[in-house]
């Protein structure tokens, strides 16, 4: 448990400590919140204000471009610096240290999830009910571990640290279109419309938008929390057995 | 009587190296990067590996920090089976590897303390800093490692790889890329953790190294051990001559007829003429050289060393060992 805490707090500071990874987690998606405001300013989508409209987008965006492009870069670059080889010649066990790196990476998501809500509320005067946040909550954590398990196959399957990026983008983008989000999703053609209730980024994003704009759970809560389980457990399985401690050569 | 001595003689053993072979890949690119290598070392010597890039040191060393798993044979320390208890081996070394790469956004003291729990020790403030000093870190301690410089970080390296007060150090290329001012200083820091009664395992490209630091020396060329005992002894066993080493421009030929000349070749751009009687066969150089209206520089007349072991027993010449 000691050394779980001490790896825990080494891998926090690394984090909060690589300029890079703190923009895109902290200030990134602040900016995007900024900037939809200033070019939308405060209209109407229908019944509800844009910007309550607009920040379980960002929200979602967060959670999919932080599981796919943030989590994984970081072992990608040890791995490829020698550093989990390095790691790998101690007798640390594999679980602690993957364990501390993955907890770190979600503790850092949901700070960023809920940094761009208290953001929204305090700055834009977001409607927010304490029982929407509630229920908001644990949809956000669900979304997390999902795409922090599929970054983990990212980086289990990039020979470098550019090739994770550029996999994670691709993932990312193709992914993004289809939460209904960017885009209707009665726009898209009909078997991409078929497929999105079977796709992660959907089922994340059906399940944070209810509560964050009404307040209430998704309303085929179980189906989704389904879909993402499935993703989760799948991925976490596959990314424990692409696991490297070294590159490959 | 005699089974006490054998006990004896196992107990002084660490680290017991057993037919290792090692390869890379597979197929048409498979590397043999280690064939049927034995070694014995000691409790409490310095011993040195030595080679040139690409004879399959850090391989050796990757089997015994269980980070390689060998394709035939094994590794024992302190009797026990790296491959099947490798945590429990782990936990008696303390290493640091070829490539020095550290969690780069930590600071000094934050990485002592990181690795040493990697190893379950858990240091307060006061037991790192004490281990900071013996490297000359202790102003250093609020530092990011990625802004140290080369020196400093090697002697960070070294501080981390006894974090865990290991009794076996196995260190890769230590001084490789330091200038020689901070390759003092490692040789320092190296002499220390051995009279501590440490165990050391070294590995270098350096003859000069070598020499200068460890009790024992295994030469490994092209994944083989072709020799191993103390540098004297290596040295002696050629029954060599003092070599005379000069710039100068002639055919061989002439220089095997001089008086006393054994061997003689290039290596790069020096002439050297191994040789028992060294002033008779200067004379006869330097005749030669006023007969063409020349002059010799740089004359340097050297006792045989592990270069010339290294030479004798793998066939390769100093230019190419240098090159490689
Ligand atoms: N990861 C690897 N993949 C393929 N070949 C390797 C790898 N590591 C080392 N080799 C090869 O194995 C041989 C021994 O390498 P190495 O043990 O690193 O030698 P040394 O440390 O003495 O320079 C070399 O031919 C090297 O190219
Ligand atoms: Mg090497």
């Amino acid at each position: 448990m000691k050394q779980f805490l001490k790896l825990t707090k080494a891998m926090f500071l690394m984090h909060v400590r690589n300029r890079t990874t703190l923009f895109w987690n902290m200030v990134f998606p602040i900016f995007l919140l900024v900037i939809y405001r200033v070019a939308f300013g405060d209209g109407q989508v229908g019944a509800v204000s844009y910007m309550d409209w607009v920040v379980p987008g960002v929200v979602v965006f967060n959670i999919l471009a932080f599981g796919l492009l943030g989590s994984g870069t970081m072992m990608v670059e040890m791995r490829e610096k020698g550093v989990l080889r390095r790691l790998h010649a101690s007798p640390v066990a594999a679980l602690p240290l993957v364990g501390s790196y993955l907890l770190v990476n979600v503790l850092i998501a949901l700070v960023q999830c809920v940094l761009v809500l208290g953001f929204a509320v305090v700055v834009f005067g977001m409607h927010l009910t304490a029982a929407g946040v509630l229920r908001a909550l644990p949809m956000i954590i669900v979304g997390i571990v999902t795409f922090v398990a599929l970054g983990q196959v990212v980086s289990g399957v990039a020979p470098s640290t550019g090739m994770a990026i550029a996999v994670g983008q691709i993932l990312n983008f193709s992914q993004m279109f289809i939460t209904d989000m960017i885009m209707p999703i009665d726009a898209m053609p009909a078997w991409i419309q078929d497929a999105a209730p079977y796709l992660p980024a959907y089922a994340v994003a059906q399940l944070v938008r209810p509560p964050l704009l009404e307040g209430t759970f998704a309303p085929n809560l179980g189906s989704h929390l389904l879909v993402t389980a499935v993703y989760a457990l799948g991925a976490a399985l596959l990314a424990a057995g692409l696991f490297r401690w070294s590159p490959k050569r | 009587m005699k089974s006490m001595k054998g006990k004896d003689q196992m107990e002084e053993m660490v680290i017991r190296i057993e037919g290792l072979s090692a390869v890379y890949g597979r197929g048409a690119r498979q590397v043999r990067a280690l064939q049927e290598a034995s070694l014995a070392i000691r409790r409490g010597e310095i011993f040195g590996l030595l080679g040139p890039n690409g004879a399959g040191k850090t391989t050796l060393l990757s089997c015994v920090e269980g980070i390689h798993t060998p394709a035939a044979g094994g590794v024992w320390i302190d009797g026990i089976d790296v491959r099947r208890y490798p945590r429990v081996a782990q936990r008696k070394l303390g290493i640091q590897l070829q490539q020095t790469a550290l969690l780069d956004d930590l600071t000094v003291a934050e990485l002592v303390e990181v690795y040493a729990a990697l190893y379950e020790v858990y240091l307060d403030r006061a037991a790192a800093l004490a281990l900071l000093a013996r490297f000359e870190l202790q102003d250093k301690t609020r530092s990011l490692a990625r802004r140290l410089s080369g020196g400093q970080k090697q002697r960070l390296a070294l501080a981390l790889a006894v974090a865990n007060d290991p009794e076996i150090i196995l260190l890769d290329e230590p001084t490789a890329a330091l200038d020689p001012r901070a390759r003092r200083a490692v040789w320092e820091i190296i002499r220390r953790l051995h009279q501590e009664g440490r165990t050391l395992v070294i590995t270098t490209h350096s003859m000069e190294e070598a020499e200068a630091l460890c009790g024992r020396v295994a030469i490994i060329d092209a994944g083989r051990i072709v020799a191993c005992d103390t540098p004297a002894r290596l040295i002696a066993a050629l029954d060599a001559a003092p070599v005379l080493r000069t710039q100068f421009d002639i055919p061989l030929e002439q220089v095997e007829s001089l008086p006393g000349v054994r061997m003689v070749r290039y290596s790069g751009e020096y002439l050297e003429i191994e040789t028992t009687r060294p002033q008779e066969t200067l004379a006869g150089l330097q005749q030669a050289a006023v007969q063409q209206g020349r002059s010799i520089a740089d004359i340097m007349l050297r006792q045989p060393n592990l270069e010339d072991v290294f030479l004798r027993l793998t066939g390769k010449t100093l230019a190419a060992w240098k090159e490689s």
